[in-house]
């Protein structure tokens, strides 16, 4: 017999508001686009599902009596316990805000007081000023306030392996992994107004001009591709394929782009070619830095957007990135920017990401 | 003139009938968002979690075995979406964020609720008492949606009552 609250409980859904009519239409879109039309599921497939999860029953009851004889080890869901935690991340003396993605986990530090640690991600980035963080978590694409009040979270349909967010902030645009391929989406910096752009790309993180009106990324082709956001157009850019990195300057239009063997600077109608393989390259300070090997050291080297030498100085440890206010390097266990040790991490972990914003 | 039934439109919509589609939508919309937001506790997060349920759904309406109801279907599909979210946000208030439904401007002072009582259960029993009692669900069904034994279903059910009951009396006092 139903108590008084379960009867209460019944009418449960009553208590809840109203829909917003917006999101009604817009989940109708999006649902009337999914839409598709065929056959439903023909008995033959059925068939051939049927058998075959016979078969993989068979070969199960096969396996657990290897596994019960002691001859096989069968592990079905097994989920790793999660690896204990880096240090905490420290701060940089006049940053907004630093992110890493160690081993696959984000952590993140701001200055409005947002602490984040061991958040398992696929891909983040921080916002301009350190005021959101967007991460690819699951098979969404989810941004993060400080204050975790207005997060918002959208459906990426396949995990998000890269994420750029533009100076002004108010767009992202990510890359996403479905099946086999890399798809190129820009959304909105509130996560509405997601748009795909380029159904084939390459896995290199996407760069956005200062303007925020522009980005460069890397087609399925291998080349060098700037996108317009304003005028819904691209243009190729005159460096011969595989390209493996871009990067625009954080003023004006030059732009980076890398290969195996060499970094290209283009600055209005000029190129030049930075002849050698580099470990990590970027804009530090406003000119073009490199970062090459060493003999127990590397070199930071600097060129003006016209490719001429700007100096160049000496570093312990080995390059994990070169953001635009200092060179991030590995000494041992320790991630350092310049004399701030950034975070301690396992001997054999894989630094995927680290950004100061 | 009748309605058509969830079956018809089903199988127009299967066809590529958008307006049968759309129908089938607006039947159900209302109440998928009302079962997202009990679950998600948040506008935005029921606006995704309901979205993108009928996207789901709708895009493998192929597979749907059109002899069983629509509704049941379409809120296991909700209300997996809804879990996966909520997942991967507690993996995030874990460490900081705080959990911030916005039920307040719903209830006013003195009046919470039955719905911001539920807001307060742990996720895990919330969301049986949702499915339970705001969609209609079956512990067996709620069994075979959050792949929990039916044991596990009935006895987050039962405490779930318990804190209710607790939750509510203690307001009633007050």
């Amino acid at each position: 017999m139903s108590s008084e609250l379960e009867q209460r409980l019944e009418g449960l859904l009553a208590e809840a508001p109203e829909p917003d009519p917006g999101a009604e239409e817009e989940a109708l879109h999006r649902a009337l686009r999914a839409l598709h039309p065929g056959a439903p599921a023909r008995r033959g497939l059925r068939t051939a599902v049927l058998v075959f999860a016979a078969a993989a029953v068979l070969l199960g009851i096969a396996a657990g009596s290897l596994a019960a004889a002691g001859a096989l080890h069968v592990s079905f869901g097994h989920k790793a316990k999660p690896r204990p935690a880096t240090t905490q991340l420290v701060l940089p003396k006049g940053a907004n805000g630093v992110a890493a993605i160690i081993d696959g986990r984000l952590s993140v530090v701001t200055t409005g007081g947002f602490r984040l640690q061991g958040l398992p991600v696929t891909s983040a980035a921080l916002s301009p000023h350190a005021l959101f963080v967007a991460a690819g978590i699951g098979q969404s694409l989810v941004a993060l306030k400080p204050s975790g009040r207005q997060a918002w979270s959208h459906p990426a349909r396949g995990t998000v392996i890269a994420i750029a967010w533009a100076p002004f902030g108010n767009r992202i645009a990510y890359i996403v992994r479905i099946g086999h391929r890399f798809a190129l989406h820009v959304i909105w910096g509130d996560g509405t107004h997601d748009t795909p752009i380029d159904r084939r790309v390459r896995a290199v993180r996407p760069s956005w001009r200062a303007d925020s009106l522009a980005f460069a990324y890397v087609g399925a082709g291998g080349k060098a591709i700037v996108y317009d956001v304003g005028h819904r157009n691209r243009s190729i850019l005159a460096v011969r394929a595989p390209v493996t990195g871009v990067a625009f300057a954080p003023t004006g239009d030059s732009v980076a782009v890398e290969q195996l063997d060499g970094v290209w600077v283009l600055h209005q109608s000029s190129a030049a070619k930075i002849q050698g393989h580099v470990d990590a390259f970027g804009w530090l300070s406003g000119r073009l830095a490199d970062v090459v090997p060493g003999q127990g050291f590397v070199l930071v080297r600097l060129y003006a957007s016209s490719g001429a030498s700007r100096g160049s100085f000496r570093a312990q440890g080995n390059a994990v990135t070169v953001t635009p206010k200092i060179v991030v390097l590995r000494r041992g266990r320790n991630l350092v920017a310049g004399r701030t040790t950034l975070l301690t991490i396992p001997r054999r972990s894989t630094v995927q990401m680290l950004e100061i914003g | 003139m009748r309605e058509p039934s969830d079956r018809d439109l089903v199988q127009r919509a299967r066809r590529g009938d958008r307006e049968a589609a759309a129908a089938l939508f607006r039947r159900y919309w209302r109440d998928a968002w009302r079962a997202a937001f009990a679950i998600t506790g948040r506008r935005s997060l029921a606006d995704d979690v309901a979205a993108d349920g009928f996207e789901r759904a709708f895009a493998a309406l192929g597979r749907f075995d059109e002899r069983r109801p629509f509704g049941p279907w379409l809120h296991r599909i909700v209300a997996n979406r809804a879990l996966d979210l909520l997942r991967a946000e507690r993996r995030l208030s874990d460490e900081e964020l705080p959990d911030t439904p916005d039920l307040a401007p719903v209830h006013g002072a003195g009046d919470r609720g039955l719905l911001a009582a539920v807001s307060e259960l742990s996720l895990e029993r919330r969301m049986v008492v949702v499915l339970r009692y705001g969609v209609g669900m079956t512990p067996k069904q709620i069994s075979d949606t959050l792949d929990l034994p039916v044991g596990t279903v009935n006895s987050r059910l039962a405490r779930g009552l318990e804190q209710l009951r607790e939750s509510l009396e203690v307001e009633h006092v007050e």
